[in-house]
């Protein structure tokens, strides 16, 4: 029999059974397409098709049409200086996904293990952060940190004999202690779009672990310490390391935040030069098709390999 | 594991024959230095181990909600030279951002807060069609391939700013009437969505609705949408709220794709936070603020407690 005979053999009743279905299994199978059907369309036309043409055009010879094929797009990413970009991307991702998943075990452990006063109320405030989008972030650094932000000038006015309330603040001084607009800078700026979402990916394994075990080691002379250590570390490390690699993307992927501070020339900054500096659109879609490649093939390595999981899912 | 329960047992003798006064490990054979060391442990972390947390929870609160808090007052200052905003009380930044005097015309707000609104709207709608069919795909049934559905469904596989530059070749038309925005919002906010609806149906036995529905002689359709969906209101009115917020201050997709028209509310952001001063800057951030706590009530009074759903 050849493979065509199989599958029609195979193919005809089974596209008969979804136009019109005769038993419950083959109704079934109409419903899950039928509900599927929205998703895919979307999918389809806005995600899929689209990257496409984005690949394409990252091999595009004109830089107007999208026609005929060139690598050269690809050879220009093999310098030292787009090495430089992903270095920097890379490391500041790493060390800002560190330090948020870090404060987010620790806020996840208060909300779950301690019985805090106005723990709704808490939890609102802790989520208000994911409703804002980074150059929002940013502005709240400028705040913090910028030439005339509270810590900038209440560390000048450290310095100085003036009183705190209606003393300028001399600008000369205040730039020197400025942050905002340095790494560090940079660094709280993606914390405080990081930290919360850390936090509410982690609360899901938080609230599986089992509370039992914790009350026998504690009953059991193991200290606080101990106790989180060997009893609910172990619970919650595949929610540590589906947080840590959502966060690590979240991270990579930040651009609004890093388009208005300007401390480190990451990816998604080249990109958007690339594009409204020179309108360089194959160079910066050959970078959108190697980052979007990296984000997909490190998502599901890290989801499968590690025995992660993902809050919710 | 019988190495640490023997451990624990030391350590529980040792705290009961010198009550935890014995820091110092000085002069003592091996073994009992370690369980003195232990022992130091042990009384750090039950002293100063629920303070250090909830000293770090406060920290990250005042780090979170500080800035927000001070620029909103700040957008009622007349200037900030010190240490604080000072020269209360002015609306001139107010009237500034939200366009009503001639510097106004051309940072302010005009018409792109209602024109956001609209297309977040759009993007909500497209959202419902899209994302409640899918989680009940998704909970409800078993099927092969269920489990990379469900990754596509729930992960925004593609950011803001990668789809932003797929979309200028391939909808170069539309990016001035603003449905390409719309595809977009859609796409990159589908998965809270997605999370919200899934969570929800995840708490009630679909099963169980469904076959008493159609035992009743409700058809699966009607079961669908008179049944099921109305069982999930919660999670739909979450999802539906998260979205519409998330679309409405987009900023990284819209960054890249807006070329004329209309101004999407982000962009309108951007040049406040990017070109005017400082206080006119916490004005416009402000007006997003108002909305963003009026939303947060709202999520509140539907038995969400804020943007939760939000953490991908």
């Amino acid at each position: 029999m050849s493979t065509a005979d199989r599958l029609s053999v195979d193919f005809v009743p089974l596209v008969r059974g979804l136009i019109s279905p005769t038993t419950e299994r083959q109704r079934e199978h109409r419903r899950i397409i039928g509900l599927s059907i929205p998703f895919i369309l979307l999918a389809v036309f806005g995600g899929i098709i689209p990257l496409w043409e984005m690949a394409k055009i990252s091999v595009s010879t004109s830089q107007f049409d999208t026609g005929g094929f060139t690598m050269e797009f690809y050879r220009q990413l093999l310098t030292v200086q787009f090495g430089f970009y992903v270095f920097n991307t890379l490391w500041f991702a790493t060390v800002t996904t560190i330090a948020s998943v870090g404060v987010g075990i620790a806020i996840s452990h208060a909300l779950e293990k301690y019985d805090l006063p106005y723990e709704g109320l808490l939890v609102t405030l802790i989520s208000f952060p994911i409703s804002l989008p980074g150059i929002v972030a940013a502005f709240m650094i400028i705040i913090l940190f910028g030439n005339t932000g509270l810590v900038t000038n209440f560390a000048t006015w450290l310095t100085t004999d003036a009183p705190l309330i209606g003393s300028v603040i001399p600008a000369s001084s205040a730039t020197d202690i400025a942050v905002a607009t340095g790494i560090v800078g940079l660094f709280f700026g993606y914390c405080y779009s990081m930290i919360p979402r850390a936090t509410f990916l982690l609360r899901g394994s938080y609230a599986e672990v089992n509370t039992d075990a914790e009350e026998a080691a504690r009953a059991l002379g193991a200290s606080p310490l101990a106790t989180f250590r060997y009893v609910t570390l172990p619970q919650i490390r595949p929610g540590i390391v589906g947080a840590f690699i959502l966060t690590f993307r979240t991270a990579t992927a930040i651009f609004g935040t890093v388009l208005v501070l300007k401390a480190l020339d990451v990816l998604t900054l080249r990109i958007s030069r690339l594009i409204n500096v020179s309108f360089n659109i194959q160079g910066a879609s050959a970078m959108s098709v190697v980052f979007f490649i990296f984000t997909i093939v490190f998502t599901f390595i890290g989801l499968r390999y590690t025995s992660a999981e993902v809050g919710g899912s | 594991m019988s190495d640490d329960t023997s451990n624990r047992t030391n350590d529980e003798n040792a705290r009961r024959t010198d009550g935890g006064a014995n820091i110092d490990g000085f002069g003592t054979t091996d073994e009992e230095s370690t369980v003195t060391t232990r022992e130091a442990n042990q009384s750090l972390s039950v002293r100063f181990g629920r303070q250090i947390i909830k000293g770090v929870l406060a920290l990250t609160i005042v780090f979170l909600i500080g800035p927000v808090i001070l620029t909103f007052i700040s957008s009622f200052a007349g200037s900030w030279v010190g240490v604080l905003p000072s020269g209360f009380f002015t609306l001139e930044n107010w009237y500034v951002a939200l366009g009503y005097n001639e510097l106004g015309t051309s940072r302010g707000l005009g018409g792109g807060l209602q024109y956001s609104v609209l297309l977040a709207l759009g993007g909500v709608i497209i959202n419902l069609i899209v994302g409640i069919p899918i989680a009940y795909a998704i909970v409800r049934y078993d099927f092969p391939g269920r489990d990379l559905l469900s990754t596509f469904a729930i992960l925004p596989l593609v950011s803001g700013l990668i789809l932003g530059i797929a979309f200028l070749r391939t909808y170069p038309n539309l990016s001035s009437s603003g449905i390409s925005l719309i595809i977009g919002y859609s796409l990159l906010k589908a998965p809270f969505m997605v999370v919200a609806v899934k969570s929800s149906f995840e708490t009630m036995d679909l099963r169980q609705l469904e076959e008493s529905a159609r035992s009743l002689g409700a058809s699966w359709p009607r079961t669908f949408l008179t049944v099921i969906i109305p069982n999930a209101k919660q999670g739909i009115i979450a999802g539906s709220i998260i979205c519409w917020t998330l679309a409405a201050a987009e900023f990284n997709f819209s960054y890249i794709v807006y070329s004329r028209g209309a101004k999407p509310f982000s962009l309108f952001l951007f040049s406040n936070i990017s070109n005017s001063g400082v206080l006119q800057a916490a004005a416009a951030v402000s007006i997003y603020f108002l909305i963003v706590a009026a939303v947060t009530a709202l999520l509140r009074a539907s038995g969400t407690r804020g943007f939760t759903y939000g953490a991908r």
